[in-house]
């Protein structure tokens, strides 16, 4: 393009004898380039915190949150609380793992099974989990059981969506093969169903796992003597907003950290996949 | 073959969704509201009590093991929180203020105090203050004429602001109230993004309040009204349990010592509860063990039921409830069980 080009003229084609072809993928990856967006966000930060554009008592500047983390590790009450946080989690995300795929599969694979489940799934999805809260404190206590449901119940449904749906896309052609060399039932999900299946389970699950964390800060309010979630609440009734802001980065790195696993077993369950972003 | 795969996951998702009401239905005799209380407590006994700081001072004190054959905490304490434990009938004693007791029974919901305690010295040793927003001048409870006062309906907060406003002659219409739940540090954030010009704010939240903010010129006015009261209260269904009711009795006596424990042995409670279990500094221990003074366990009720009434007939005229009568709400068989087991030491 030269400057001085006219608007409504055509540009002359330089005569090079090469024609170069405009890319349409997003191109190479970058190094390190999930890094760099938490990066700037931190930086942002601090540089706001020392300049005092940011009001410390409003957010708690970056090192501050490190002496608060760094105290709470010396007197032990982080580690136990996020060991409690995550058994919670993990119990609820693999309940929720294994509820969400069963039923996804009997949706999926079965006319009557999807009349009666999908349905009522889809109408627990428009329902949030956390105005289920106070149903479920009603049938099943205040007890772990209770907490541990209502991970579930946050869990199981993207699962079940985005399985279901990968199960649905799945190509014909492969079910008339398994067909035409006489798979049996289980041997049909087993090779076909569930490696097919496998690319929306996965992305249901990324956001199953963060969708995990963001239900433990509420359930650990009713009840809990220990987990990230009753830490926060604790500091809130005390004002120390220093020790929230810990519990949030926790719950931020824990998020990220988890996303990452998921992707990482994305990509090494669906090397096969020659895609837009390989 | 898929039917009946799909015949067990519903069983499944039945089991889940946990369709499991815990109604433990009791076949034993009723215990009727005015009957002796049973002293001794039966082998196999279990009241949920949610009562945290108590629990903390039990242990301290090596009392523990006097209760735990018997007692089941729950970290559980305050008016929403505790209603609704009894509705899931997942919890038998419940430590509260003055309020949750009356809004439990205008909710249909059918409890009885057990235990009370109050402060000695009362007015000078406040739970609350009336925190004001920086920039605002409040200097007394006149001033707050045509101010935005936070004001959560239900709660002891919301009934101390219709007291101040009974206090300072004033009537809703003279100020706005601004509907705002008080939970953790809602309050005194309010303040200071001048969301609200006053509001009570209670316990650390003050020292907090006015070392964050006192720069840019917040302040608190003490209101001069007694806010003292702290029940344990439970539901009468856990009371018409005669096995439940023994160790209610047992409880609440254990709980009397307790208190008493706290007052005499301040450095240990610091130390144990509101640094170790709380996560404050001593300083904030300090502070707080300061402004509660003495705690004042008495074996006559006539005149906390006197207060309570007054609150309640403010209460009913401001909300629009029926007027209850104050005396019905405590189980007078357990008037001088706290007060006793003070005197009589630990039995």
């Amino acid at each position: 393009m030269s400057a001085t080009a006219l608007p409504g003229l055509r540009q002359r084609t330089s005569s090079a004898p090469v024609v170069r072809r405009r890319r349409l993928g997003p191109g190479k990856p970058i190094r390190f380039g999930a890094a760099i967006g938490p990066v700037l966000l931190l930086v942002i930060w601090s540089v706001g915190s020392a300049t005092g554009w940011i009001d410390q008592r409003v957010l708690s500047a970056p090192w501050t949150v490190v002496t608060t983390a760094g105290d709470l590790i010396a007197d032990g009450r982080l580690q136990s609380n996020l060991w409690t946080s995550a058994q919670r989690a993990l119990i609820g995300l693999a309940l929720g793992i294994v509820l969400g795929v069963v039923l996804a599969l009997i949706s999926g694979l079965s006319r009557l099974g999807e009349a009666v489940l999908d349905g009522p799934i889809q109408i627990k999805r428009a329902i949030p989990s956390l105005a289920l809260l106070p149903l479920l404190i009603l049938w099943l206590g205040i007890g772990e059981s209770m907490k541990i449901v209502t991970i579930l119940l946050g869990v199981f449904v993207p699962i079940y969506i985005h399985t279901h749906n990968g199960l649905r896309t799945i190509d014909s052609r492969y079910v008339e093969l398994a067909q035409t060399v006489g798979l049996s039932q289980w041997e049909f999900i087993r090779r076909v169903v569930l490696p097919g299946a496998l690319p929306g389970f996965l992305l249901g699950l990324r956001f199953a796992v963060t969708g995990a964390w963001l239900s433990l800060v509420v359930v650990e309010q009713i009840n809990s003597t220990s987990g990230i979630g009753y830490m926060m609440e604790l500091a809130r009734t005390y004002g120390q907003t220093d020790i929230i802001i810990v519990g949030l980065v926790v719950y931020g790195i824990l998020g990220l950290l988890s996303d990452a696993v998921v992707r990482l077993i994305q990509r090494r369950a669906l090397s096969w996949r020659r895609t837009l972003a390989s | 073959m898929s039917r009946k795969r799909l015949y067990s996951a519903l069983a499944l998702l039945a089991l889940v969704t946990g369709c499991s009401g815990n109604a433990a239905a009791d076949d034993a005799a009723k215990l009727s509201l005015d009957a002796a209380l049973p002293t001794s407590v039966p082998d196999g006994t279990k009241i949920v009590v949610g009562d945290p700081a108590t629990q903390v001072a039990l242990k301290l004190s090596g009392q523990l093991d006097k209760v735990s054959k018997f007692v089941q905490f729950a970290n559980l304490s305050g008016g929403p929180q505790t209603t609704e434990a009894f509705r899931a009938h997942a919890l038998d004693l419940g430590s509260v203020a003055e309020i949750p007791p009356i809004h439990a029974t205008w909710t249909g919901l059918q409890v009885k105090i057990v235990a009370s305690k109050f402060r000695k010295d009362p007015l000078n040793h406040p739970i609350y203050q009336l925190g004001i927003a920086p920039g605002v001048s409040v200097k007394t409870l006149g001033d707050l004429r045509g101010k935005k006062i936070a004001y959560s309906p239900g709660q002891a907060q919301g009934a101390l602001v219709l007291k101040v406003l009974q206090k300072a002659g004033l009537t809703k219409e003279d100020v706005k109230l601004v509907e705002l739940p008080s939970t953790g540090d809602v309050y005194s954030n309010a303040l200071s993004g001048k969301q609200v010009d006053v509001a009570p704010i209670g316990g650390v939240q003050i020292k907090r309040y006015l070392t964050k903010y006192g720069k840019d010129g917040a302040t608190t006015i003490p209101h001069g009204i007694r806010d003292d009261a702290g029940h344990l209260y439970g539901p009468v269904e856990s009371l018409e349990d005669p096995g439940k009711a023994a160790a209610i009795r047992a409880y609440v006596a254990a709980w009397g010592v307790a208190q008493d424990w706290i007052d005499k042995h301040p450095k240990e409670w610091i130390q144990g509860y509101y640094v170790k279990d709380q996560g404050l500094t001593e300083a904030d221990g300090q502070w707080l063990v300061d402004n509660a003074g003495h705690p004042d366990i008495s074996a006559d009720w006539s005149d906390a039921i006197e207060r309570q009434q007054q609150t309640i007939e403010l209460l009913a005229k401001e909300t629009g409830n029926k007027v209850i009568q104050a005396k019905d709400l405590y189980d007078l068989r357990f008037q001088t069980v706290a007060a006793d087991a003070i005197k009589g030491g630990a039995k």
